[in-house]
């Protein structure tokens, strides 16, 4: 850990956000929702740290609720897209010929869609809620690790120990599963902390269009969005909530830089 | 003696861009319960491919065009594949060349053993990992405390030859088809995996069809010889007479690269 500065760095941001997220009902000062008409667009003060924004509710509690949206979407929606890339990456690397031209045209298909767009266009057939959007998220990012894992899958299926098994009797399943899956997960777990990041980034953006999580449940970026009619006067509910973001993400990019190192 | 394992015709076809390589040209072969016999022959005669096509564990563009392999009177070529794979490691055992490749780099060699003993044998974690520790001393490892929580990489080759002969007994099969397991380690670990392979074989009452190039091993531990050349078995009979009368000239060749050694 010492002589690898990005995990570190990476590991304690993202377990600082990752505790706040956890423990937001015990540690946010305020109700989040709590509206208060005698404190609107309040600059930060002793009693709002961060200010408050037009509805005179605290900032810091928003975004204290706000981190378990924007994390627990990043992380579940990029467990979907890994879940299925895992699985159709697998059967795609072993058994190759036409499952293989099968999966991987499909996936190239909706490689050639404009995810954001594709996400928008579901949304809007689909009532935007934050399972939908991390459904959503995750049905069109599977892609990339799925390819990453048939790469893995088609060099490791060659090899000896792979051959030994095949000698030991061993199905495909526990082949794949027990064998091969363990030995190429690398890559994809790098690939994996760069997609929470994006995945945390796209919800944000949805939240920012007014697609993403609605309100009053607070995430960081409907918190945004809703700043933008004050950036003018009420700096603080803009820069906040970004800020949040951007260490965030660059917490996550750090692991995966991290992970890239111990990898090797 | 009884008749263990008889071999058929056996056709072996490569396809190999576009063009079709006769590897195994109508192989017959016969072993009997408890015998060793060594398969000789130069790279590329066909002996890997006849000994991994017994149970159809060729590489994908290998392919077995005809014959029969009658193991205790069932033919294995008219098997399916999950068949098969119930034959494999628990009749019909390999041991392989490179020993520390054929290991699951990211095992350690206890998990490895348990995971076989499970799969083939049914039994529970605690009941294998036991048995497993019996195993490892019976291909005289002296500490398997050690051994048993290690990755391969942290041990030498000599003693992951070991580990993957106990992983290959582990489910007590009837034939045990050894590819010349000691061609890369150093002489005086191969004369003791050699030895150790003999006795293994008198305690547990297994065939051995020994796959070599070298005749000097030949000698020590054979009744019979096959000599393979060309994908055809070009002699066959008891070590004595091979070395006494040798027929083929290709024999004669591998005795002869045999005796050239000895006058160095």
């Amino acid at each position: 850990m010492k002589n690898n500065p990005y995990m570190l760095w990476g590991l304690v941001i993202i377990a600082f956000f990752s505790c706040v997220a956890l423990l937001a009902p015990w540690i946010s000062p305020l109700d989040p929702s709590l509206i208060d008409g005698q404190n609107l667009l309040m600059p930060p003060s002793a009693r709002h740290w961060l200010g408050t924004d037009g509805l005179g509710r605290d900032l810091l509690s928003r975004m204290i609720f706000g981190a378990r949206i924007s994390l627990s979407v990043g992380i579940i929606a990029v467990g979907i897209s890994i879940f299925l890339g895992l699985i159709l990456g697998s059967l795609a690397g072993f058994y190759g010929k036409y499952v293989d031209a099968l999966v991987m045209r499909f996936a190239d298909i909706m490689l050639c869609f404009p995810t954001f767009f594709l996400i928008l266009a579901i949304i809007a057939i689909v009532e935007p809620s934050i399972y939908n959007i991390m459904i959503v998220i995750g049905l069109t990012s599977w892609m990339g690790p799925a390819r990453l894992i048939r790469a893995e899958i088609i060099s490791l299926k060659t090899r000896e120990f792979i051959q030994a098994e095949h000698a030991l009797g061993a199905s495909d399943a526990r082949i794949i599963i027990r064998h091969l899956i363990p030995n190429a997960i690398g890559p994809v777990l790098v690939n994996a902390t760069l997609g929470i990041a994006g995945a945390i980034l796209l919800e944000s953006s949805l939240s920012f269009l007014g697609l993403g999580v609605q309100p009053p449940i607070p995430s960081w970026g409907n918190i945004l969005i809703e700043s933008k009619s004050t950036l003018g006067i009420a700096w603080w509910i803009t820069i906040f909530p970004g800020l949040a973001i951007l260490v965030t993400i660059l917490g996550f990019n750090f692991i995966a830089e991290g992970l890239k190192k111990i990898i090797g | 003696m009884a008749n263990l394992l008889e071999v058929k015709n056996l056709r072996v076809d490569f396809h190999l861009e576009g063009r079709i390589i006769h590897a195994v040209e109508g192989v017959d072969l016969r072993l009997d319960k408890n015998e060793t016999v060594v398969l000789a022959g130069e790279s590329g005669s066909g002996k890997t491919i006849t000994a991994l096509a017994m149970t159809r564990i060729l590489p994908p563009n290998a392919k077995v065009v005809s014959g029969e392999v009658i193991l205790e009177g069932q033919n294995l070529m008219s098997l399916n594949e999950k068949q098969l794979s119930s034959i494999r490691g628990a009749k019909i055992a390999y041991v392989f060349q490179e020993p520390t490749s054929y290991l699951n780099p990211v095992y350690t060699i206890g998990e490895q053993i348990v995971e076989v003993m499970i799969q083939h044998q049914g039994l529970a974690r605690k009941e294998a990992g036991i048995k497993v520790y019996e195993l490892l001393r019976q291909v005289q490892i002296n500490d398997p405390d050690r051994v048993f929580g290690s990755y391969p990489h942290q041990l030498s080759g000599g003693m992951n030859q070991r580990v993957f002969i106990a992983m290959s007994l582990a489910c007590k099969p009837a034939l045990l088809i050894a590819d010349e397991p000691t061609t890369s380690l150093d002489v005086t670990i191969e004369a003791q995996i050699l030895k150790l392979l003999v006795e293994l074989k008198e305690k547990m009452n297994f065939s051995l069809l020994f796959i070599t190039h070298n005749l000097a091993i030949a000698k020590k531990i054979a009744g019979r010889i096959y000599v393979m050349y060309r994908g055809k078995v070009v002699e066959e009979g008891p070590t004595a007479r091979i070395f006494d009368k040798p027929e083929h000239f290709h024999t004669r060749e591998l005795i002869a690269a045999y005796e050239k050694i000895g006058k160095l």
